[in-house]
């Protein structure tokens, strides 16, 4: 497959010609905070989290091809502050609320928190007024709970290419993740369990509602 | 959903080819038979498209216009726009939902009423405003908004 040479973070990386900029950089042990994107699924672009400087251009990094000879810098003061800000918006509709949580340690918002040294009493005002969604137990194989997803879309694509069993449902501040009825047609592969960069989707009985911090 | 119901949806989807893109268009039909989507009407659809209920029902809760739960005999739509917040849109909500004995978006159990909120029904000039189906009442004062209830068009209970 032919290859292509670029510099990311004065790092030169050669990568694939259809690769995109994220791939390239992790692959090449440079994070990027990325939070819909999961390697093999297509990037839906959601997250807005993987901003980065290409020649004094922001792009996304997750849908942009890399190129011959392409200059790419993930941190700069306009992309933390352009990050900084998406990332607030994700979060106001988040908990913040570790204690117990079953995804403490490998959760990407956490880490993605502590990337972005997020300012929590900042993204607490943004809050909009106190919501509180019971966590959902209808699927006999996981609990969700609403109030940890940051709707990336991982589980929902990647069930997609399986048996279409979740879907996202409502709009705006409402939409969750959820089966419609039919659970018999989940094959409890557990895949978008595995993939859930936060603690909302758990197995079965991890799921506790926790206040928020 | 009856036999008959059934039947009138399959007769409509018969100008239909199958293809998914044609989900919205066929939503739109079903609810127009029915008034809402009864979840048999979801099934008969999904199966036509070939796609899972979970599909349809994603799409459906998306839109304002779909509805998944029958509407009452009346439709009392309070206008919660800032031109009527301000001039006690919550208050007329408050006083309303008493009278009705319901909460946003709920209908009342003998489907006499449907209470919801808008963000404007468009007649800033006349706030705080109601439309009771489609009669729009304006420029409100407290306690006038449960007299409305005396006037509105009763159907018949039986
Ligand atoms: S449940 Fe997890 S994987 Fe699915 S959309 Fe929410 S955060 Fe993403
Ligand atoms: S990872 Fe690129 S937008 Fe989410």
């Amino acid at each position: 497959m032919d290859k292509v040479t670029l510099t990311i973070d004065e790092k030169q990386v050669v990568t694939d010609k259809e690769s995109n900029i994220l791939t390239a950089s992790l692959e090449n042990g440079i994070y990027i905070p990325h939070l819909c994107y999961y390697s093999g699924l297509e990037p839906p672009g959601i997250c807005r989290l993987c901003v980065v400087d290409v020649s004094g251009d922001i792009v996304f990094s997750c849908r942009s091809k890399v190129k011959e000879g392409m200059v790419v810098k993930t941190r700069s003061p306009v992309v933390d502050k352009i990050r900084e800000v998406n990332f607030e918006i994700i979060m106001a509709n988040n908990h913040m609320s570790c204690k117990g949580c079953a995804a403490t340690g490998f959760c990407e918002v956490q880490k993605i928190m502590a990337f972005c040294k997020t300012d929590k009493k900042r993204v607490r005002r943004l809050r909009p007024p106190e919501k509180q969604f019971p966590i959902d137990e209808s699927n006999p194989y996981f609990d969700y709970d609403a109030n940890k997803c940051v709707l990336c879309e991982v589980c929902v694509g990647t069930c997609n290419k399986i048996q279409k069993a979740l879907n996202f449902v409502g709009r705006g501040w409402k939409t969750k993740v959820e089966f419609h009825g039919d659970t018999s047609i989940c094959e409890k592969c557990g895949d978008c369990v595995a993939r859930c960069p936060v603690g909302a989707l758990v197995p079965k009985g991890k799921a506790q509602i926790q206040k928020s911090a | 959903m009856g036999e008959e119901g059934g039947g009138a949806l399959k007769e409509t989807l018969e100008f239909y080819s199958g293809k998914r893109n044609e989900l919205i268009p066929i939503l739109q039909e079903a609810q127009g038979i029915y008034g809402y989507l009864p979840e048999d009407a979801i099934k008969i659809i999904a199966d036509f498209l070939k796609i899972t209920l979970g599909e349809v029902y994603s799409v459906a809760s998306f839109y304002n216009q779909f509805r998944l739960i029958p509407l009452g005999r009346n439709t009392v739509t309070i206008c919660r726009g800032t031109a009527c917040h301000i001039r006690g849109a919550p208050q007329i909500v408050d006083e309303i939902g008493k009278v009705l004995n319901l909460k946003e978006g709920e209908t009342s159990e003998d489907m006499e009423y449907t209470l919801e909120t808008v963000a404007c029904i468009g007649c800033c000039a006349l706030a705080p405003c109601v439309k009771i189906n489609h009669k729009i009442h304006g420029c409100l004062e407290p306690g006038q908004a449960t007299g409305l209830f005396n006037i509105a068009p009763r159907a018949e209970s039986n």
